[in-house]
């Protein structure tokens, strides 16, 4: 059997919002094998939004993994958030993997924020005022970060679900001059370096869907204006080793 | 002295919008075009369409505001891509 990712990104919950998703993740299971949620699930990063988030999600028959966005930062309650929607029984990966089984095979998701920067020849550089080091630094982790994850996380199949993206591909659309803060090459060169089968992101709402690393993994920007429905659907290829 | 340049105006209230705790929106485009301004992108419900009206207008009260974004459609998850 072929594994489905369902995905989505960039719903930005909120008391007003209450509700609107559920409906549309009804009958979920007979599309997809787990549903990934690439951050910027509030619109305040409050506590309160938070609960909103959990209790839209909670229960779903199939796994939920999320990794959060810049939104849910914004008033420090991201621990908070991220305890709320694990309690509710989601996995929220920061910087980490989890393994999930489908049809027998192993389906290893890394996940994680991600960060800016910008893009290989036009991005910002680990030189100058402490500012900026720190700025180019924080990517830098990050990254380091997701490649050891997926060193350490042999599966079947591998995904990478971010907020940030990896490419300039997906951005088509958006303003050239923020590229910077829509995502960082690092993140790809990280995954490029270990392998996978698809990087799924949110965060640019006016690009496009359908973007390529330079080592050829496929990338999906899943923000829910970009993608206009409720979740999209990705079919990996079965793994005939098994 | 000349008038506030369109271009500081647009960055005001973009900046508006984005800082602001009513709308902490960062995805709407703001032009300015002689005494009007245009507001485009997509939200989540009309509540926050109209709130990022008002905010945008509290920064800008001179212009004649053209409120263009549109509420974000949910459709249904369609087809499955095969990778």
């Amino acid at each position: 059997m072929k594994v489905r990712i369902a995905a989505v990104g960039d719903i930005h919950m909120g008391e007003d919002l209450r509700g609107r998703f559920r409906p549309r993740f009804a009958g979920i299971e007979e599309r997809a094998d787990v549903l990934l949620l690439a951050g910027d699930l509030t619109r305040h990063g409050t506590e309160e939004e938070g609960r909103v988030v959990a209790d839209e999600f909670r229960d779903l028959p199939i796994p939920v993994v999320a990794v959060l966005g810049n939104h849910d930062y914004h008033s420090d309650a991201e621990e908070i958030i991220s305890v709320l929607l694990r309690n509710a029984g989601m996995i929220v990966l920061d910087d980490q993997a989890t393994v999930i089984e489908c049809h027998g095979e192993t389906l290893g998701i890394v996940g994680g924020k991600g960060f800016g920067g910008g893009f290989a020849g036009k991005c910002a550089s680990e030189f100058g005022e402490p500012e900026t080091k720190a700025f180019v630094r924080h990517t830098k982790d990050i990254a380091e970060r997701w490649r050891v994850a997926l060193k350490e996380t042999p599966a079947d199949h591998r995904v990478v679900l971010a907020h940030y993206s990896p490419v300039k591909d997906t951005l088509e659309g958006e303003p050239k001059e923020i590229y910077p803060f829509l995502g960082s090459y690092l993140l790809a060169e990280a995954v490029d370096a270990e392998g996978a089968d698809l990087i799924v992101h949110g965060h640019a709402h006016l690009g496009c869907e359908k973007g390529l690393t330079p080592g050829g993994i496929r990338v999906r920007n899943v923000a829910l204006p970009v993608l206009g429905r409720a979740y999209g659907v990705y079919s990996l290829k079965e793994d005939l080793n098994v | 002295m000349a008038g506030e340049a369109p271009q500081y105006v647009a960055a005001r209230v973009q900046r508006a919008l984005a800082e602001d705790e009513r709308t902490h929106e960062l995805g709407i485009r703001v032009d300015v075009r002689g005494d009007q301004i245009f507001l485009r992108g997509q939200v989540g419900d009309e509540y926050r369409r109209e709130t990022i009206a008002g905010v945008a207008g509290e920064a800008a009260p001179e212009l004649e505001l053209h409120n263009e974004i549109s509420v974000v459609e949910v459709r249904d998850p369609g087809e499955e891509e095969n990778l």
